[in-house]
């Protein structure tokens, strides 16, 4: 330990030299004056003596030199002294530093912040006991209720129980409900309902998972013994912090759900969000109580309720291989087995030919990914191209300091300089660069990152992600930079280094000059990379920005302005799907349509976006080769068309007259009545759903204009409306259409609607307009973030050329000078100068247009309405490079052409 | 510098503490007087090398120094050998020694061989 003590003391030394340094010198000179002295006695003059004295110790300067080297940490020293004089330096040009700095946070924020995003989404392993073990059945994409035959990605409870038992290569099978139920509660002794997600698991999934709760208890077997038996809950931590305050005495509190009242056993832990990345329920219920949670679903023991995403742990030693083939297997046995299957020989033709495939749950499983692979990849690749211009900005600002101080370095050199103290102190100014800017990048990436899930959130689910800055991509991207610095670093310093001394000196200029070309070579090629590579993110920012314009601009089929739309959750507070329900949603739709202002307003399953309903129908009397299609339904109030502005093309909408007692009726979509009555009008026509016994259910009272069901960029497709009072079911959204003061009327609303029943929980106040706009957030993030990076590497890549420019422009003053006394013009100095920057962009935007070209033919399938080579969007990508890029070497041609001669010719 | 220099500077230090345990409390002058003389005058020591050494030893904690007075009125400073020192001189002496005889034998062997 003895190193540790003495770098200690050492370190000490660093700051105490002064005093250091007069204690050695009043050592020395007393060793001096003892030893002069000894040699007089032995009868040696003074001088002799001196000389004598004085040899023997070797020098006192060299004597303090190396004793100074043993005192401090010499390396450390000379790193401060160069840190310190590269500071100053860099400080010399602040523009070009500044600009290098803020080009290097950028890259190196903008791609920490998007890998810790693709890192979270897709590479994360899930905080439970070895995840690696974990398989899912089917790939936990499909969400909902099928009742499917064989349907091998959603399964039923008396599936889950069979396959439990039966298999033979897991230690463990869990099961969840596909859907979190998104309700409302009463938290025991508060009067106000609260938003809360439920999660319906096995009594299996925490013990499988291994997730120890962070306080209290988790679920288990017991829990989900004996259906409606257990009313028990465990928390999330975030919920627990949120809607609890932290409160420590949380086990055995209750919670009111529905008609039921939980207790709650425990609290999980804070890293624990679910099997399902971006989700993150707030409360975790047993299966057994499904009745009991709104909107109530009944599967317990329902063979073809399927619902649930099935998990799994291998046993050890079981291979993924193995464990499929177990599984298939009594996939086929279990579904042949139930009481009642539909074993129709085409059903058994279908079960053979169906497999279960296990995947691996070790990053638990998402939608999210499959959603955003697309968008993070762009991004991640425009992100790198800005980090490589970026780099190219360092590399150039290096190599023109190096060069331009070839002069200084020959000098010191001459003066005894080591080499290696050369380089060693060239690399030392990279490195502060480097990491000045990586520090920047740090603290951008942080911000970044917060943004990033800001602007990703604004989607249709809000994402429950927890993004943390990774610090392994932090040093990853700081690694990259501080290679760039150190690559580019150290081949200008070493080439410095290297220089012919007596050449040099005696002809310092012919030296000079030979050096310049050669590093003109490296740089021009540098700045034409970095405008060809701006080019290429121009193209794809303005054809993503012409993209999100055409899809903003669609015709969805309703009017989206002035209409405001809420959710209504009955639900929650006790009513059933009946008569009662029904009067409800009228009594709400008047009070509503009555108050000022209001054009119309209805109830309705969904309005965009939200999701759909399909259902195969049977039209009566239709010949043609299908016997059944698949539409879209909606049940929807009389108000309806008028609230969302869809245009009746003929026949009649809902009335009061369409009531739960009268004959059925339908109101179908343009699409609708071309593809399925194609042959006179469909008004007085029937068809039905369920089978076709049922074809002569519905009669077609009306036909409107196609809307958009799920996305802005869909093809039209049939759909058809109900009257809610003869389809009862709960209904989520409410719509208002509107004129005014949106606030005054949301208020209003609301007011009406605690008027027709004041414990009503109502969420999710948002415009029409909005929830169109949410559809396309992926799209508007990356037309967003591509718009910047592009206009930023543009301007990283001006910044570039008027580098150079202003170099090449100093070391030719010189030139120039001679040129302007010789009766040269100034326009045509200027020109000299402008065409060796036009050259340069020409040059670049000619490799960038073939490089646009190759990488946005790989957009394709992302883009809506522009073709990929879009001759507009090229041409004014290039025309804004041109533009900008001129007038970044017009700057340092101007003042060439302002050089006075006669100071030009005298400087030299 | 050259290896023969490290190894010169490894043996210097002993001397060093080895000096400063038969003399007490002694300066850098002092010091390097005594080894040249216990020595026989065969060596002869670069006093310019002692001073960084005595540094080294004062950083490791094997000696420490304050400014006295020398015998002759002159304010010198001077080192002493610590508890430290003292475990650490035992311990290179033996290892010197024991070296010394390995190589020793070493090189008798050598001799019959050949």
């Amino acid at each position: 330990m003895i190193w540790i003590r003495s770098s200690f003391v050492r370190l000490r030394g660093l700051f105490r030299k002064e005093q250091l340094d007069r204690e050695l010198d009043d050592e020395l000179t007393s060793h001096l004056e003892m030893h002069i002295e000894e040699n007089m006695r032995r009868g040696m003059t003074a001088e002799e003596a001196r000389r004598d004295a004085l040899i023997k110790l070797g020098g006192v300067e060299q004597t303090k030199e190396s004793a100074r080297d043993q005192r401090g940490i010499p390396f450390l020293e000379t790193l401060f002294r160069d840190a310190n004089y590269g500071v100053r330096g860099l400080l010399r040009s602040p523009a070009i530093t500044l600009a290098a700095l803020l080009s290097l946070a950028l890259g190196i924020g903008a791609n920490t912040a998007i890998f810790s995003l693709i890192d979270t989404v897709m590479l994360k392993a899930l905080p439970v006991k070895e995840p690696a073990q974990l398989v899912l059945f089917g790939n936990g994409l499909d969400q909902g209720i099928s009742d499917g035959f064989p349907n091998p990605w959603l399964y039923s409870y008396p599936f889950y129980r069979e396959m439990q038992k039966r298999n033979q290569v897991f230690s463990e099978v869990a099961a969840a409900f596909s859907i979190v139920d998104r309700i409302h509660g009463f938290i025991d002794g508060r009067k106000d309902p609260e938003a809360m997600s439920i999660q319906l698991v096995s009594g299996t999934y925490f013990p499988m998972l291994g997730v120890q709760a962070a306080m209290g208890r988790t679920l288990s077997e017991e829990d989900d013994a004996t259906e409606g038996g257990h009313p028990v809950a465990v928390v999330s931590h975030a919920w627990w912090k949120q809607s609890l305050a932290s409160d420590p005495a949380v086990v055995g509190k209750k919670l009111t759900i529905g008609s039921t009242v939980y207790s709650i056993v425990g609290v999980a832990p804070a890293e624990f969000f679910g099997t399902k990345v971006g989700e993150a329920p707030d409360i975790w219920i047993p299966l057994s109580m499904q009745k009991e949670v709104p909107p109530g679903f009944d599967g317990y023991n329902d063979t073809r309720f399927e619902s649930l995403h099935l998990m799994a742990r291998l046993k050890p030693g079981v291979t993924l291989a193995g464990a499929n083939a177990n599984a298939n297997e009594l996939f086929q046995q279990i579904l042949r087995g139930f009481a009642g299957a539909p074993l129709s020989a085409e059903n058994l033709q279908d079960l053979e030919k169906t497999h279960v495939e296990l995947n691996s749950m070790a990053t638990g499983f998402t939608r999210l990914r499959w959603q955003f692979s697309e968008p993070l990849k762009i991004l991640v690749v425009v992100v790198g191209f800005v980090l490589l211009i970026a780099c190219a900005n360092i590399a150039n600002l290096l190599l023109a300091r190096a060069t331009t101080r070839a002069r200084e370095i020959a000098l010191r050199q001459a003066l005894g300089a080591k080499r290696s103290r050369l380089i060693g102190q060239l690399l030392t100014e990279s490195m502060v660069l480097a990491i000045a800017g990586g520090v920047l990048g740090i603290g951008f990436a942080y911000k970044a990152s917060h943004l990033l899930l800001r602007m990703v959130s604004d989607g249709r689910e809000s994402l429950q992600l927890n993004v943390p800055v990774d610090m392994r991509l932090l040093l990853f991207t700081l690694g990259v930079t501080l290679a760039t610095a150190l690559l580019f670093g150290t081949f200008p310093a070493i080439r410095a280094t290297r220089v012919n001394l007596t050449d040099f000196l005696k002809d310092g200029q012919s030296r000079s000059q030979s050096s310049a070309a050669a590093k003109g070579w490296l740089a021009r090629v540098l700045v034409i990379s970095q405008v060809a590579l701006s080019l290429v993110l121009l193209v794809g920012a303005g054809l993503f920005v012409r993209s999100l314009k055409n899809l903003s601009n669609v015709d969805t089929g309703f009017n989206r302005e002035n209409v405001i739309r809420l959710l209504v959750d009955p639900s929650s507070v006790g009513y059933k799907e009946d008569a009662r329900l029904m009067n409800l949603y009228q009594e709400i739709e008047q009070r509503v349509s009555a108050l000022p202002g209001v054009r119309g307003a209805s109830f309705s399953v969904f309005t965009f976006n939200e999701g759909t309903w399909n259902n195969a129908i049977w039209v009566q009397g239709y010949l043609s080769g299908h016997q059944s299609t698949n539409v879209h339904h909606n049940a929807v109030g009389t108000g309806y068309f008028a609230a969302m502005g869809i245009p009746l093309l003929s026949g009649r909408t809902f009335g009061p007259e369409d009531g739960a007692t009268s004959p059925k009726v339908g109101v179908i979509s343009e699409t609708m009545a071309r593809t399925l009555f194609p042959t006179g009008s469909p008004i007085g026509r029937r068809y039905g759903r369920g089978g076709p016994d049922n074809a002569g259910d519905i009669e077609v009272i009306g036909v409107v204009k196609d809307v958009k069901y799920n996305s802005l960029d869909e093809q039209p497709q049939p759909g058809d409306y109900l009257p809610y009072a003869q389809n009862i079911r709960y209904l989520r959204d409410f719509e208002v259409r509107y004129a005014g003061d949106s606030s005054a009327t949301v208020a209003a609303i609301r007011q009406a609607i605690h008027d027709a029943d004041p414990s009503l929980p109502v969420s999710d106040v948002m415009t029409l307009e909005n929830q169109v706009a949410r559809s396309i957030t992926n799209e508007r993030m990356v037309a967003q973030l591509s718009s910047f990076f592009g206009l930023l590497a543009v301007f990283l890549s001006c910044i570039g050329i008027y580098g150079l420019m202003s170099y090449l422009v100093t070391r030719r003053s010189n030139e120039i000078g001679l040129r302007m006394a010789l009766g040269a013009e100034r326009s045509q100095v200027l020109w000299l100068v402008m065409r060796e920057s036009l050259l340069l962009v020409a040059f670049g935007i000619a490799i960038g247009v073939p490089v646009a070209f190759l990488c946005v033919r790989l957009l394709s399938s992302t883009l809506y309405g522009v073709r990929v080579n879009d001759p507009a969007t090229l041409l004014t990508a290039a025309g804004l490079l041109l533009v900008t890029a001129t007038t970044a070497g017009y700057l340092p041609a101007r003042r060439a052409a302002l050089v006075d001669p006669m100071v030009a010719l005298r400087y030299e | 510098m050259g290896d023969k220099t490290d190894v010169w500077q490894g043996t210097l230090a002993l001397m060093v503490l080895k000096t400063l345990e038969t003399l007490g409390p002694q300066h850098g002058y002092g010091i390097a007087r005594r080894i040249e003389q216990t020595s026989g005058d065969l060596l002869s020591v670069n006093y310019g090398t002692l001073y960084p050494a005595l540094l080294k030893l004062e950083q490791e904690g094997y000696i420490a120094s304050e400014w006295g007075v020398s015998d002759n009125n002159r304010r010198a400073k001077f080192y002493k050998l610590t508890r430290a020192g003292r475990r650490q001189l035992e311990k290179e002496a033996r290892e010197w020694e024991q070296a010394t005889v390995i190589l020793a034998r070493f090189l008798a062997a050598k001799e019959e061989a050949s």
